[in-house]
């Protein structure tokens, strides 16, 4: 099926997307922490510093609890980090179609996004301790809770695509290449604009950070899922989480950003690859700073079950009404040809 | 955003320059001591700590001519921190010891105790020659 | 995983003694069905520094800087306790202008406790924004109190007889500057902590202690006022200053127009006792007479008529907390016979069991924090033989207490 070339041609690009990811990754986290500092008038962390504490990390003595199941608690990092970097090989980055996207779409992207929350929660009762357990429950419960608004999402614009008469409307690659915004009217824009929000919801909580990071909430489980983690495996969640956090922006740009700078400006072939490469950069720092840096430091962390009726109750509608305008927009195509 | 009412505030505030003081200089320098020497031969800059105010109360300071070697100074002192030498009838401060509370220049009745401005005291160890006032 | 599985089977959470939501150690043990605290008790006792033992040995003079160091953030409310039991052992009359002194000091200080509190509050939420914020504004106090007392934390400004130092003219722009800068800023604050639906989601209705069990825990200050109790001793028993100003209890419902008693009133008191200490320090500064600030400014005079007295005091306060309680015994030595503290962290220990009774795991951090314990204030017993520690059970602890409440009368 596959040939020795595009064999050797995926891994390469792996390659090279793995290094690209853990880097970009850690760029953000620490894009993440200056933003957040200055928000709250303080200056904050160099941008490097996740780099000089994942360098930290490494030195630590890995310890491991006597009552932890010793290959769970040490598989969960590495799965959850090589999950996430899997992810990434689905995704288009800036104009550079995916190695993998000929071979998976949006729906697969869903169920692979689920694999690192698993692993936390397969690590988190691995640990063998209280807090752990609890996190880990907190963290299924939360998993529950915000795939049911993302599948709105995806479904519904990829739904909208379709309407539309484009083909393959669930692989990332259609979905980049027709905009969302050119397709759908004035009522399909407005229920953009809602699964946008729903989308922006989501992604914190894909990331465990606050208002929904009740499965580490530092001040009440200490850590949580993380509290017996520590060296070598602590660094790869980190890591980890660096990568989720270029995923799932790169997930929010691809469905509603696609925009390349080459495909507005003309530009030499050599030139619009990297400037493509610095603008989806741009987009990927703008999506994370509206919905991971500015929710974070703007709110308080909500209880376990507020978590689940926000996301069921107030995200699910807002999704279904979405949903609801896109299919009245594709309904009403006069409205279509009008915009 | 009335709900939210934090938001306009950090917006504001992203914008701004930040609260703190950047003192001794804007991120850890990987070694403090190389970085005082640079300051020392005028490389780098050093951001001066907060002043203090005008009665503040630092590092004591121990005039030993004036001295008559009462010993009032150490029946006050709450931590023990201050010695009386019988053989020279002088006294010596543990500023290891010291809680910086002025009670024993208050009692002094020569007035050859103060307390200057000085607070950067830290050190490894604790019985430096500079924690020592005779 | 069995704990996780085993959903009807109760399963116990330690928490302390120390975890980032407790900022001093004491250790609880929750019982949880699930998410939900079935039942809670706890351990306080893991700070023992003991100061009193400390304070046995020293003189008055002396001990003034010990009390000041019971707490790092009601500094001068233990001073101010311990410093009017002994005046009423040795009869000392404090001068007019001291006490008004005393009193502005510890309204600065009731202003960056309860600030502090209220970003310590934020940063339980998961809020931190707000506890940089808050602590930003809190600064201003600690700015003006540096600058009055000459430190930022331990004071030392208050001594047996009066005050250490002054309030000279120079100094009443410098307070009042921070008073406008505090009014221009309080309306803030409660906008940014009151009207907050992230906040308001987390504390409308959680840790509820009601009306009845806040008069029979015998709760203090404003965990007490929280709940609708109407106790503040800065008006039920006017001490010091206090006898000339108006000071008036603030309950919740001046501001909501209800008591509920949960967690969201513990921070509408507290805000709103900023403005009013604002309003305290600015009726200080008008009323405050010239004169003496302090009964003998000669310290070893003083040491000499700490040393003549006998008797026994009690010097009472309100602390930020509440009330802060001083027992002094003095039989004409150098150091007081005994001293004994009560902090107002020490009375409201007991209202967090039926506060997190029912709450869930999320909530424990807010509630724990809401009746801003001091536990270095409150722990204070230590036995140390020689080399040896020992840990006292119940029954030893009671024995003890017997005999020193009989070698007390004899």
């Amino acid at each position: 099926m596959i040939g020795s070339w595009e064999l050797a041609f995926i891994v390469l690009s792996a390659i090279i997307v793995t290094i690209y990811g853990i880097v970009v990754g850690l760029f953000l986290l620490g894009v993440d922490r200056k933003l957040a500092a200055h928000m709250q008038a303080r200056v904050g962390p160099p941008i490097r510093q996740p780099f000089i504490d994942f360098r930290k990390l490494l030195i630590k003595e890995n310890v491991i609890p006597e009552n932890a199941i010793p290959w769970i608690f040490n598989l969960a990092p590495v799965m959850s980090l090589a999950s996430s970097i899997v992810i990434l090989l689905y995704l288009p980055i800036g104009s550079i179609y995916p190695p993998l996207g000929a071979y998976g779409d949006l729906i697969l992207v869903m169920y692979l996004l689920t694999i690192p929350a698993l692993c936390m929660v397969a690590g988190g009762f691995a640990s063998g301790s209280p807090y752990a357990s609890v996190g880990a429950q907190r963290e299924m419960v939360t998993m529950i809770a915000y795939e049911f608004p993302l599948a709105i999402v995806v479904v519904a614009v990829a739904w909208r695509l379709a309407a539309a008469g484009i083909q393959d409307p669930f692989t990332l690659g259609s979905i980049a290449a027709y905009p969302l915004w050119s397709v759908a009217g004035p009522l399909g824009i407005i229920g953009g604009l809602l699964l946008l929000l729903v989308m922006a919801a989501v992604t914190p909580a894909e990331l465990s950070r606050i208002p929904f990071d009740t499965q580490e909430a530092e001040t009440e489980l200490a850590g949580g899922l993380l509290v017996e983690y520590s060296g070598k495996n602590l660094a790869m969640f980190y890591l980890s989480q660096g990568v989720k956090t270029l995923v799932m922006a790169a997930i929010a740009v691809a469905v509603f950003i696609p925009w390349n700078l080459s495909s507005i400006v003309t530009l030499p072939e050599g030139v619009a690859l990297v400037a493509d490469l610095l603008f989806f950069l741009g987009k990927v720092i703008l999506v994370m700073f509206f919905s991971v840096s500015l929710v974070r430091v703007a709110m308080a962390r909500f209880q376990i079950n507020r978590v689940v009726s926000v996301f069921w109750m107030y995200l699910g509608l807002i999704g279904l009404v979405g949903l609801l305008l896109l299919m009245a927009d594709a309904a009403l195509p006069a409205a279509g040809v009008l915009a | 955003m009335s709900s939210l009412p934090m938001i306009p505030e950090l917006l504001r505030q992203l914008m701004r320059k930040p609260a703190t003081n950047l003192f001794p200089a804007k991120y850890l320098p990987p070694s403090v001591t190389e970085f005082l020497q640079s300051v020392a031969s005028g490389k780098a800059h050093l951001t001066p700590p907060v002043e203090t105010p005008p009665r503040f109360r630092g590092k004591i300071e121990y005039q030993r001519d004036g001295c008559i070697g009462c010993g009032l100074c150490v029946k006050v002192c709450p931590s023990h921190a201050i010695e009386l030498l019988p053989e020279t009838k002088r006294i010596r401060i543990w500023v290891d010891q010291c809680i910086f509370c002025s009670q024993c220049t208050d009692i002094c009745p020569k007035g050859g105790l103060h307390m200057t401005d000085a607070f950067l005291l830290a050190t490894e160890d604790r019985y430096e020659e500079n924690l020592i006032v005779e | 995983m069995s704990e996780g599985s085993g959903r009807k089977a109760p399963y116990i959470i330690p928490i302390g003694p120390t975890h980032p939501a407790l900022k001093e150690p004491v250790m609880f043990t929750f019982e949880m069905e699930g998410e939900m605290i079935k039942e809670v008790d706890f351990a306080p006792g893991q700070a023992h520094r003991g100061i009193e033992w400390m304070g046995m040995r020293r003189n008055p003079v002396q001990i003034v800087h010990l009390t000041d160091r019971i707490c790092g953030i009601c500094g001068v409310s233990h001073t101010f306790a311990f410093a009017r039991a002994v005046e009423q052992i040795a009869e000392i009359e404090v001068p007019e202008r001291a006490d008004y002194i005393r009193a502005l000091i510890a309204e600065f200080e009731r202003i960056q406790s309860h600030l502090l509190w209220a970003g310590v509050a934020a940063h339980e939420l998961g809020f931190d924004s707000l506890l940089h914020l808050t602590w930003r504004v809190r600064e201003q106090s600690m700015d003006v109190i540096e600058n009055l007392t000459g430190n930022r934390v331990n004071y030392g400004i208050i001594q047996v007889g009066g005050v250490r130092r002054d309030i000279v003219p120079e100094q009443h722009q410098v307070i009042e500057d921070c008073l406008n800068a505090y009014e221009g800023v309080i309306s803030k604050l409660l906008e940014l902590f009151l009207d907050d639906r992230s906040i308001a989601l987390r504390c409308r209705d959680v840790g509820v202690l009601s009306h009845r069990e806040a008069l029979e825990l015998c709760t203090v200050g404003p965990t007490a006022r929280a709940s609708g109790v109407n106790v503040d001793l800065r008006q039920d028993y006017p001490y010091s200053a206090y006898g000339d100003l108006d000071v008036r209890t603030i309950l919740p419902d001046q501001y909501a127009g209800e008591t509920r008693g949960d967690v969201y009133d513990r921070i509408v008191v507290r805000l709103l006792e900023v403005g009013q200490s604002c309003g305290i320090i600015r009726q200080c500064l008008d009323a405050m007479p010239a004169g003496e600030v302090t009964a003998e400014p000669k310290i070893a005079k003083l040491l000499a008529i700490c040393k003549k007295a006998s008797g026994e005091a009690i010097g009472r306060v309100e602390a930020p907390r509440g009330e802060c309680f001083h027992y002094v015994r003095m039989e004409a030595q150098e150091a007081p016979h005994s001293w004994k503290v009560k902090a107002s962290s020490y009375s409201n220990l007991m209202s967090w069991i039926p506060m997190l009774r029912g709450e869930q795991i999320a909530d424990i951090p807010i509630i724990v924090a809401s009746i801003d314990p001091c536990l270095s204030c409150t722990d204070r017993v230590a036995v140390i033989r020689g080399q040896r520690r020992d840990i006292l059970s119940k029954e030893e602890l009671h024995r003890l207490s017997v005999e020193a409440t009989r070698r007390l009368q004899v």
